[in-house]
């Protein structure tokens, strides 16, 4: 039995090393600083966007507790209750349209009362730090402010009722918490709605109440109580720590699909690893064999090129770690917009730790395999000619790279909010990656036995992708992975973009109208009539409500009871809009049961969506209890219904029969379509907006445009988020091609040298680097688009269920511009071994 | 009774082929040698005609294809490649035509290596006095690409004597040296040999170099052609 040397002694010799020839690791070093910075960076800027989040939970709520109520004030008891906890701050939320002179807008209008905010300060554009605005006056945000031409001291009208620009709105301290606005907010006085007529009974407002608790109270149980307590009434409660739960979600939810981007980065980067680390061990032959000539053992030589590795992924690995904790503000500046809160420089130790897991196991998978077949490189090499790379020692390498990749897994499914689409990600890079890998043996494979070229340079740039130690197999994964994912967002981006762009505006009404009186409908359609007479108008009752509970009637679930409600159970989670009808309506179709008949008089009955009944287990016949304005009212499952969501329309997953909720009070909602051949002029757009303000004051019109323009610019903002995380991918392939370059520098050099000999210029020397990359990056080309655009479609068609429509001139542009910086990075590093003076080199070959 | 001293080195019927089937080349065919300790012995012979690879066996770098081999009190034969790594530490110094140095250490590193793997507690201390023994006192912290090509070989006598091996090979180790810097080579290393009292076996094909060892083998297609000792 032999021992290995002990750990210091290996250290000893190992450092010795190092210190002369650190250089040998810079790939390994490049490629874990690109992959470990950009998971660093990526994990500090959610860890630090998040604890941002937490950190205001307070003042983004606008206290510690906010109840919203749809469509009614709240009862005296829940107000009683609520006095009870703390200090409470009331007012209203509703979509609105402003008009000054000529010029109309829809806004988001908030009431607030002398409470308000909580916490915080309201800060105007003129330095002031206000609260709720003077009686008559207005706050008014900088977007409506700017289209409707209104300075502080003008006047404005909404609902039919004057109001003064008292100033303009820099900072709203809980704009965060107050969710997705359908225009930019107006702030009045809290009685106002009520006298502009916007909250009649029926109409679409929300009431919100925020409450701040004396110190030391359990915000979470005071929720938990206050939900017991009215367990009917429809009140979405919130606390501090829950302050923007859908921004919360939005940034984890980034932030984990940046990571596994990340991750595929730090996988290309593993390529990297594993071919420096082979080249820099190929190198060391001599010393291996010297080595082994003076006792050194295989696990002696083990130890001592472990240490040199790991110190080397150490060293990239810190470096890595600095960079991603610098980069981090940069980071939060180029994002912008998309960010909800401006994130500062921040440590988030437990996102370093993870991404430097990550890199280290990446090192250890890729790194294991030319590692453990140097061991057995035999001291004979110093007496024999060199013939054949390091060994593979596939055997001896399974143990670690099995547990290197079984702990990668296990991390990221850990630390996975998403773990099912953690795990597809993962399965997905596996399979193209292992794709890859079989087409770089398959190109290789082909090279060897393709009719050899008559032309001499020709000849030998096809001899480089299969020669004894090409990196093809490396390089078409490497460089693969990069312009395939290149090509895959290129392709989905613009085909989301079109689709957005082209086919949305096809579909989807021109503009949507809410709260239009229930006995003015007729009056409605002639305004619109009026100034579009080919107008199309559809109008719906719109009423809120929130399912409470549902199954067959003699065991009914009551919502309230559930621990958890199932993410594709979104309608059990607060109040959703509800209708009624004698038809079914428009792009539905029914799947089961009967539709009840015109005039029904019977008991209640429902229609639901099928996939909302497949996820409850809901079957005909049981029952659905709902709340509306906070009356129980209960209806049988008569059908369930297939719905269209591409149509735009108004779709509702809840359709009523008349009888069993029309009494309750209520509007109509209204789609306006101009319809393609009949769109009218930006002129005649304005005459409508005004006449609608002008008729029907206390309804609101929301333009389909804007809110698709604010769609394209948040989308456009994520795909350059991902796109910046995919370029790493590139950017650690062309680490990997470098590397390549460098790992065959010996055999390159002597081939030019004895092609130089044999009178070949210099010239003709690049011509044949040129010919073997060009090859190569035109196989990529291929390889790439054909990769990039099967998954974008997959993702386009069948993920997301919209039309293939990619900009083709977009995507080979971007694949173009990977293509010729791969060339350029090559020839680039090919040029000092076409200066290299025969005479000189042969000496030292 | 009195027992001889076991050989340095007992061969029987050694075999060396190298690859398998129709490409499978006989490198050594059945050498039987048996070198007495403290004896120095030349091995001479054409190109091709198997010297470098018996000295690659009989040091433990090459593995025998069949036959017996004891070296150093080891039995060769039933050593694995590590257990032959081990076998030769400290019991065995090999010294190369061309140096092999490691181009990152220094002098002193070169030839602390050696006795740092065989676990020697003044591996430093003996190194910087094995050069100083060598002349190269004032190069301890020199690396080889800044040594002369005699100074190297130096070096690496050396770092092959430096842990006193009973044993020493030296494979052609003036061929990369001129005449005279080659002559001051050869001195040094019969000089450490006898200091040390270690077996020398060296490969060359300078009959001038073989004349000055006790014995002379010659070999031809991979089998012993003769073997004559001095009187």
């Amino acid at each position: 039995m032999t021992t290995a040397i002990p750990w210091p002694v290996a250290w000893q010799i190992a450092r010795r090393d190092l210190n002369a020839r650190f250089r040998g690791l810079r790939l390994l070093l490049v490629c874990l600083f690109l992959g470990v910075g950009t998971l660093a960076a990526i994990g500090t800027l959610t860890g630090a966007i998040e604890q941002e989040l937490a950190i205001r939970g307070r003042a983004m709520l606008g206290g510690d507790l906010q109840v919203e109520v749809w469509q009614r004030p709240a009862s005296a008891r829940e107000m009683a209750a609520f006095i009870a906890l703390g200090k409470v701050s009331s007012g209203t939320r509703m979509q609105a349209m402003v008009s000054a002179g000529e010029l109309a807008a829809p806004v988001e209008l908030k009431a607030v009362d002398q409470n308000w905010p909580l916490v915080d300060r309201l800060r105007l554009t003129d330095g002031r730090e206000v609260g709720a605005p003077p009686a008559d006056s207005a706050w008014l945000g900088e977007g409506a402010a700017g289209r409707l031409a209104l300075k502080p001291g003008d006047d404005l009208t909404i609902g039919g009722q004057k109001l003064k620009v008292a100033g303009i709105i820099a900072e709203e301290p809980d704009r965060l918490s107050e969710g997705f606005a359908l225009g930019p907010v107006v702030i009045v006085t809290e009685g106002f709605p009520a006298r502009a007529g916007l909250t009649q009974p029926g109409a679409m407002y929300r009431s919100k109440y925020r409450i701040a608790l004396p110190p030391g109270r359990d915000a979470a149980a005071l929720q938990a109580s206050l939900e017991k307590q009215f367990p009917a009434g429809g009140l979405t409660i919130r606390e501090r720590s829950k302050a923007a739960p859908g921004a919360e979600r939005f940034v984890s939810r980034m932030g984990e699909f940046l990571v596994l981007v990340g991750l595929a980065a730090l996988v290309i980067a593993g390529i990297g690893i594993g071919g420096g680390v082979a080249s820099y061990l190929e190198a060391r032959r001599g010393s291996i064999a010297t080595l082994k000539v003076l006792g050194a053992t295989s696990g002696d030589i083990a130890r001592i090129y472990l240490i040199q590795i790991a110190a080397a992924a150490l060293v990239g690995s810190l470096g890595g770690l600095a960079a991603g904790v610098a980069v981090t503000p940069l980071l939060g500046k180029a994002l912008g917009s998309l960010l909800p809160v401006s994130p500062g420089f921040v440590f988030d130790p437990a996102a370093l730790l993870r991404a430097s897991a990550y890199g280290l196991l990446v090192a250890l998978i890729f790194a294991a395999p030319p590692l453990l077949g140097a061991r057995h490189f035999p001291a004979m090499a110093l007496m024999r000619a060199r013939v054949s790379p390091l060994g593979k020692a596939r055997r001896d390498a399974l143990l670690p790279v099995g547990l290197g990749m079984a702990a990668i897994a296990a991390l990221a499914l850990l630390t996975a909010a998403q773990p099912v689409v953690t795990a597809w990600f993962l399965g997905g890079a596996v399979v193209v990656l292992g794709l890859l890998g079989l087409l770089g043996q398959a190109i290789r494979w082909l090279a060897a036995r393709l009719p050899r070229p008559r032309d001499p340079l020709l000849r030998a740039a096809l001899a480089n992708l299969h020669r004894p130690g090409a990196q093809t197999g490396a390089l078409v994964t490497a460089l693969g992975f990069g312009l395939s994912a290149f090509v895959l967002l290129a392709a989905v981006q613009t085909s989301l973009d079109r689709n957005i762009a082209a086919r949305v505006p096809q579909r989807a009404p021109d503009y949507f109208v809410l709260d239009v009186p229930r006995d003015r409908v007729g009056a409605f359609t002639a305004s619109v009539a009026a100034i579009a007479p080919k107008a199309i108008v559809r109008t719906v009752p719109a009423l809120r409500g929130a399912i409470l509970a549902y199954g067959p009637p003699a065991a009914m679930i009551r919502v309230a009871d559930l621990k958890e409600i199932p993410e594709e159970a979104w309608p059990l989670r607060g109040e959703r809009g509800l209708t009624y009808s004698d038809d079914v309506p428009q792009g539905n179709a029914l799947t089961a049961g009967k539709w009840w008949s015109k005039g029904y008089s019977g008991p209640p009955l429902v229609s639901i969506d099928e996939k909302l009944a497949e996820v409850l287990d809901l079957k005909l016949g049981d029952q659905l209890t709902i709340g509306v304005l906070g009356v129980e009212r209960t209806a049988t499952i008569a059908s369930f219904r297939r719905i269209d969501w591409d149509s735009m329309g108004f779709n509702y997953v809840l359709v009523f029969s008349p009888n069993a909720i029309a009494d309750a009070p209520h509007n109509l909602a209204a789609t306006i379509d101009l319809g393609p051949s009949q769109a009218i002029a930006g002129q005649a757009k304005g005459e409508l907006l005004r006449a609608l303000v002008r008729g029907f004051p206390s309804s609101s019109v929301i333009e389909v445009g804007g809110v698709l323009r604010e769609a394209r610019d948040l989308l456009s903002q994520v795909s350059t988020a991902i796109l910046s995380a995919a370029s790493v991918a590139v950017l650690a392939g062309i680490a990997v091609l470098l590397g390549a370059i460098a790992a065959a520098r010996a055999s390159r050099l002597y081939d030019n040298v004895i092609l130089r000999v044999l009178g070949a210029s210099q010239r003709q020397l690049l011509l044949l680097q040129l010919a073997e990359y060009g090859a190569l990056a035109l196989l990529l080309a291929g390889v790439a688009l054909a990769l990039g655009s099967a998954t974008a479609w997959l993702v386009i068609v069948q993920l997301f269920e919209f039309e293939w429509l990619p900009d083709w001139t977009i995507v080979l542009s971007v694949l173009g511009a990977g293509l010729v910086l791969v060339i350029v990075f090559a020839l680039a590093g090919s040029i000092p071994l076409l200066r290299a003076r025969p005479a000189q080199a042969l000496r030292e070959l | 009774m009195v027992t001889s001293p076991s050989p340095a080195i007992f061969a029987s019927n050694l075999t060396l082929t190298l690859g398998s089937g129709d490409s499978a080349v006989e490198i050594l065919r059945g050498i039987d040698l048996i070198v007495p300790q403290g004896q120095t012995l030349a091995l001479l012979g054409p190109s091709g005609s198997g010297k470098s690879s018996l000295m690659a066996v009989l040091s433990g770098l090459e593995r025998a294809s069949s036959g017996a081999l004891n070296v150093a009190g080891a039995n060769f034969a039933a050593l694995s490649e590590d257990g032959l790594a081990q076998a030769r530490r400290g019991r065995i110094g090999i010294v190369l035509q061309a140096f092999h140095l490691l181009p990152t250490m220094t002098a002193q590193e070169n030839v602390a290596t050696p006795m740092e793997l065989a676990g020697m507690d003044d591996a430093w201390t003996r190194a910087a006095a094995e050069l100083e023994a060598v002349g190269l006192g004032h190069r301890l912290t020199h690396y080889p690409a800044q040594l002369s090509g005699g100074e190297q070989q130096r070096v690496a006598i050396a770092r092959a004597t430096a842990p006193r091996p009973p044993l020493l090979f030296a494979d052609e180790p003036t061929g990369n040296l001129d005449a005279t810097t080659g002559a001051g080579i050869v001195d040094l290393l019969f000089a450490r040999c006898a200091e040390t009292q270690a077996t020398l076996i060296i490969i060359t094909h300078d009959p001038a170099l073989a004349s000055a060892c006790e014995r002379v083998i010659t070999l031809g297609d991979g089998q012993i052609a003769s073997d004559s000792t001095a009187a």
